[in-house]
């Protein structure tokens, strides 16, 4: 030990693809899901890009061709998410967090783009991204990491430890991305619910107490209607989520035309190329409110599908994150589930006139390059997990199980097939 | 230990992941059972919002009917339909207004500054920019494919004859709506009948072809109009009447030339004229000159009345043609007295052709008289007004196919205390009456043809959509206005006129029969009682063979070139209208 003085700081304890044991086969099915959602988006932009185009001036693939290439995108984000391996990005986590706080410094001080006030974007020559999915991207890696290295330590329900460092990023994500309108020209809260959302979900998975749950969803209600209330702006969202139908012109217009959208469709739907809601009479036709498109177009009948579809992938996530192979891996999970699924409910909540309407995307389904690309390499981080899984993740049984161990070989021979549990024979 | 220590308290994470979910699921079946309630249970409800907005119903204009004269045996368009475009920018899309403004200056043409000020109109999405674009210069606007600038097409009244017969036609506003003249007579015809589109459409108003529930209705196109007029001669009189009333230095004058025997009215000018296609340049002020004083203005016609006068005198036998009496110059009647302004011979013995050759007012209150059986009184006021109202239909509109019709003014003759004696004198002159140029065309016509008052009436035919023609046949509304015989008395008595007047040239009265009657009629106050220095100058004539084939009547307002203004301004003209006529050949000659 003596001359190594200049020796390398020691490598942070990362499980490696050989701690977690056998590489098996990822889950297909999550690629699958993700791939008909991507699909129905596409077909969605696709059917209304007459409408589109012609609002917009553009030509007529301008919108469909545009999407592909983010798909395309999405597919490299994915591949390179899927393949290399965990802690590399767990290790990227920080400056990653950086780069996203720069980028959103810059877009602050960019001037807003008047067609998109509620939207923040970082423009880099002919590129530009809403740097909001990058943040979600790197809170996602950086807390998972945190919180991990916190059960490790059991400190998760430390205040000085786990609460305040968190509470601080909270603090400080929510004056840039959601902050008063003295600061922004619009704040984007429904970032900051996603943000705050996979935040609560990585926590309360992480093994928050259940008083410490109980206070913080308190001071949410409180801070949520603390917030709410003096912003007129917000006010008009939250009086137009109340009574849709009164005002059709002002505050609700958004709001009420989806539902006319949504009701419009009925059974079956008015059929593929038969929107007329796209045509200039619901706004953001092809982002925020493309789930009331859909719905127009394929009724009741093509939202339950839709709803399924969203439903079996939160279920694939799930299953997942119950046989991460770590606590990382299992909280990163969390996290993407968390976004991805809190994001589609407030948006869908808003075209049924359930939620406030909040400017959000419906992951992988909405058009726009950020949302997909950024969603793409989040599910790719779980389908790298997802190759690492184990069925003998020690569900209700697990102390029995152990308890067991040794006793009850046939028993282990089928519960313990996975590579990950350690093995019955003791060769680690 | 040999469990490597990775997860702190699986349990508690798997079955908290598995509450989450469960939330998540409970989640979805709450926006199952909503999607159910809105698109299955209020179905109704959304669609009829739906369709409250998206469906709209649209008025396709029909196409205006065109009008056409006859000219040689020909049917010509005077009026036609031009689609022309209205170009308007949306200035929420325009991104550069100078620039955009720029590019369309140079093909319209207009101020840059202008345009692009239009172009930042805020809180508008359609600024007008410019009108009655070509077609032309709409292909070259739509090619540029400016954001935020589009065109729409209107309908155009277009006039290939230029300012021909422009005061009978009329003109059409902006708001398609016909006025004056044929226009707005005919303005519901003209018009035909809008359909109408219920479309889905976009926010704007687009109809989208994807939609099923499109419903059309299709416009049908407006009747087309054929005049009476003969286009020949409509441009000779008012070729002739431009000048006779720039001779005459009037400001205005007016002229009919009517077939006697159907009431149809071959030409009618009125002086100065405008130019229909650019209606919008008179100044508001001048907007007289719309007017076809021909049909709107009744005026005190003056002498001309006094072949009326004795044709109704000789259809009640009071007189015959051969009669004579002592003229005394001047009558008092009323405590007035009436002298003559004209040409007076003075006091002495006077024959019937005397009356009207010298244009006696003595000699038409001596006819008047003679009504009453010596004096004038409530017989002889009523059998006069019965053939002004009655017989030559004055003091009500004609009918012809014109809008806004004067229908002139003749005193009742009841006694009213107040000089009606007087007033009926003058009538038999002329004045104290109002009456328009085509009611005393009609009336003269009447007198002429052998007694039937035919309707004047410019419209020889109308032709609907479906092509179907609808002959407007002469209309009779007296037939019995004088009797034959006198018809045929009058005929000497007015060609005698003619002989004893001055005209150059002068008429070959062996081949053609040209009769007429000048008037000179004051001009009444506003304040009541007549200006002494000024008089209309009206003339009411015809030429024909055998019989009447044109009826003449010339009407000029407040001629200064000297003279009395009948003689010095009308009667030149209706010399010129009748000698066109001849020289045209329009005019059998006597057959003997």
């Amino acid at each position: 030990m003596g001359p190594q003085v200049t020796r390398r700081r020691p490598r942070p304890q990362l499980p490696t693809a050989s701690e977690f044991g056998r590489k098996h086969r990822p889950d297909y099915v999550l690629v699958v899901l993700c791939a008909a959602l991507l699909a129905i988006g596409l077909v969605v932009v696709f059917a209304i890009s007459p409408a589109l185009s012609q609002a917009a001036k553009v030509s007529n693939s301008f919108f469909v061709s545009r999407q592909l290439i983010a798909i395309a995108l999405a597919i490299v984000a994915f591949i390179a998410t899927a393949q290399i391996p965990l802690h590399v990005w767990k290790a990227l986590a920080k400056p990653m967090l950086i780069i996203a706080g720069t980028a959103t410094l810059v877009a602050l001080v960019t001037p807003v783009n008047p067609a998109y006030p509620a939207h923040r974007w970082v423009r880099l020559g002919t590129l530009s991204f809403q740097s909001v999915e990058l943040v979600k991207f790197a809170v996602l890696l950086a807390v998972s990491g945190f919180l991990a290295s916190r059960i490790k330590d059991e400190t998760v329900n430390t205040v000085q430890s786990t609460f305040k460092p968190l509470l601080i990023a909270t603090l400080v994500l929510g004056v840039f991305i959601a902050g008063p309108q003295k600061v922004h020209a619009q704040s984007d809260l429904g970032s900051m619910m996603v943000l705050i959302a996979m935040l609560g979900a990585m926590l309360f998975v992480a093994g928050l107490k259940l008083r410490t749950i109980a206070l913080a969803v308190g001071i949410l209600a409180i801070g949520i209607i603390l917030v709410v209330l003096p912003s007129a702006y917000r006010r008009d969202r939250l009086t137009s989520f109340l009574h849709p139908e009164a005002n059709c012109q002002d505050a609700g217009y958004q709001a009420c035309q989806a539902l006319i959208a949504v009701g419009s469709g009925g059974m079956a739907g008015l059929g593929l190329g038969r929107s007329v809601q796209a045509y200039g009479y619901l706004p953001e036709a092809a982002n925020d409110s493309i789930f009331a498109i859909y719905a127009e177009k394929f009724g009741f009948i093509g939202c339950v599908i839709l709803l399924g579809l969203l439903a079996a992938l939160f279920g694939r996530l799930k299953q997942i994150a119950e046989r991460a192979p770590d606590d990382f891996s299992r909280l990163l999970v969390c996290g993407v589930l968390a976004w991805i699924s809190v994001q589609a409910i407030i948006n869908i909540g808003a075209m049924i006139g359930l939620l406030p309407l909040k400017g959000i995307t419906l992951p992988l389904v909405s058009y726009g390059g950020t949302s997909v690309i950024f969603v793409a390499a989040a599910i790719g981080l779980v389908f790298q997990v997802s190759k690492y899984t184990s069925f003998s993740a020690p569900i209700q049984n697990e102390k029995l199980i152990i308890g067991r161990q040794g006793n009850d070989n046939s028993r282990d021979g089928r519960r313990f097939r996975g590579a990950y549990h350690p093995d019955p024979s003791g060769r680690r | 230990m040999a469990l490597p220590n990775i997860n702190t308290n699986p349990i508690k994470a798997v079955t908290r992941v598995r509450i989450w979910y469960g939330v998540l699921l409970l989640v979805m079946a709450v926006f199952g059972v909503r999607l159910f309630y809105v698109q299955v249970i209020r179905y109704g409800h959304f669609k009829n919002a739906a369709l409250s907005d998206q469906l709209k119903q649209y008025i396709i204009p029909a196409s205006r009917g065109v009008i056409e004269a006859n000219d040689d045996g020909q049917l010509v368009p005077i009026v036609l339909n031009q689609k022309l475009y209205t170009l308007f920018g949306d200035p929420t899309y325009v991104k550069d207004a100078y620039k955009t403004a720029a590019k369309i200056t140079a093909i319209v043409g207009g101020n840059t500054d202008d345009v692009a000020k239009l172009l930042q109109t805020p809180k508008t999405r359609y600024a007008v920019l410019a009108k009655k674009l070509t077609p032309d210069q709409n292909d070259k606007i739509l090619k540029l494919k400016l954001p935020g600038i589009g065109t729409t097409a209107q309908d155009y009244r277009t006039y290939p004859q230029g300012t021909l017969a422009s005061q009978i036609l009329g003109f059409v506003d902006d708001s398609g709506t016909g006025r004056y003249g044929l226009e707005e007579y005919f303005n519901k015809e003209l018009t035909g009948t809008p359909g109408t589109l219920r479309a889905i459409t976009d926010i704007s108003g687009v109809p989208l072809a994807s939609s099923a529930s499109n419903t059309e209705i299709p416009a049908k196109k407006g009747d087309d109009v054929v005049l009476t007029l003969d286009l020949a001669m409509q441009q000779q009189l008012e070729t002739i009447l431009a000048k006779g009333v720039k001779n005459a230095k009037a400001p205005s004058g007016s002229a009919i030339i009517m077939d006697p025997r159907t009431g149809a009215v071959k030409a009618m000018a009125n002086y100065p004229s405008y130019d229909p296609a650019r209606y919008f340049d008179i100044d508001s002020k001048d907007v007289g000159i719309f007017q076809n004083h021909a049909v709107n203005d009744a005026i005190e016609v003056g002498s001309t009345m006094k072949a009326l006068t004795t044709a109704a005198a000789l259809d009640q036998g009071v007189i015959q043609p051969s009669t004579t009496y002592y003229d005394p110059a001047s009558w008092t009647v009323d405590k007035f007295k009436i002298t003559n302004i004209e040409e007076d011979g003075g006091a002495g013995t006077r024959s019937i052709a005397d009356i009207l050759n010298l244009s006696l007012n003595t000699g038409a209150t001596w006819e008047l008289m003679q009504m009453g059986g010596g004096e004038i009184n409530t017989k002889a006021r009523t059998a006069w007004n019965d053939y002004l109202t009655n017989h030559y239909r004055f003091g009500q509109a004609t009918g012809i196919e014109q809008g806004s019709e004067s229908e002139g003014y003749i005193p009742s003759p009841k006694e009213n205390g107040a000089g009606i004696d007087l007033t009926y004198a003058n009538t038999s002159f002329g004045q104290a009456l109002l009456a328009t140029p085509i009611q005393m065309a009609g009336a003269m016509s009447a007198v002429l043809n052998g007694g039937t008052y035919y309707q004047p009436r410019l419209v020889d035919q109308t032709i609907d959509s479906a092509g179907k023609v609808t002959k407007h046949n002469p209309k009779v509304l007296n037939s019995n206005v004088v009797s034959p015989e006198v018809s045929k008395e009058m005929v000497p008595l007015m060609v005698n006129v003619v002989a004893k007047h001055y005209f150059t040239p002068s008429f070959d009265l062996s081949k053609y029969n040209v009769g007429g009657k000048t008037g000179t009629a004051q001009i009444a106050k506003p304040t009541g009682g007549y200006y002494d220095d000024q008089f209309n100058g009206t003339y009411a004539g015809f030429v024909g063979g055998d019989t009447p084939q044109y009826v003449i009547v010339v009407f000029i307002d407040k001629p200064t070139n000297g003279g009395y203004a009948g003689t010095a301004a009308a009667q030149p003209v209706f010399g010129d209208i009748a000698h066109m006529l001849i020289d045209e050949s329009l005019v059998t000659p006597k057959s003997h």
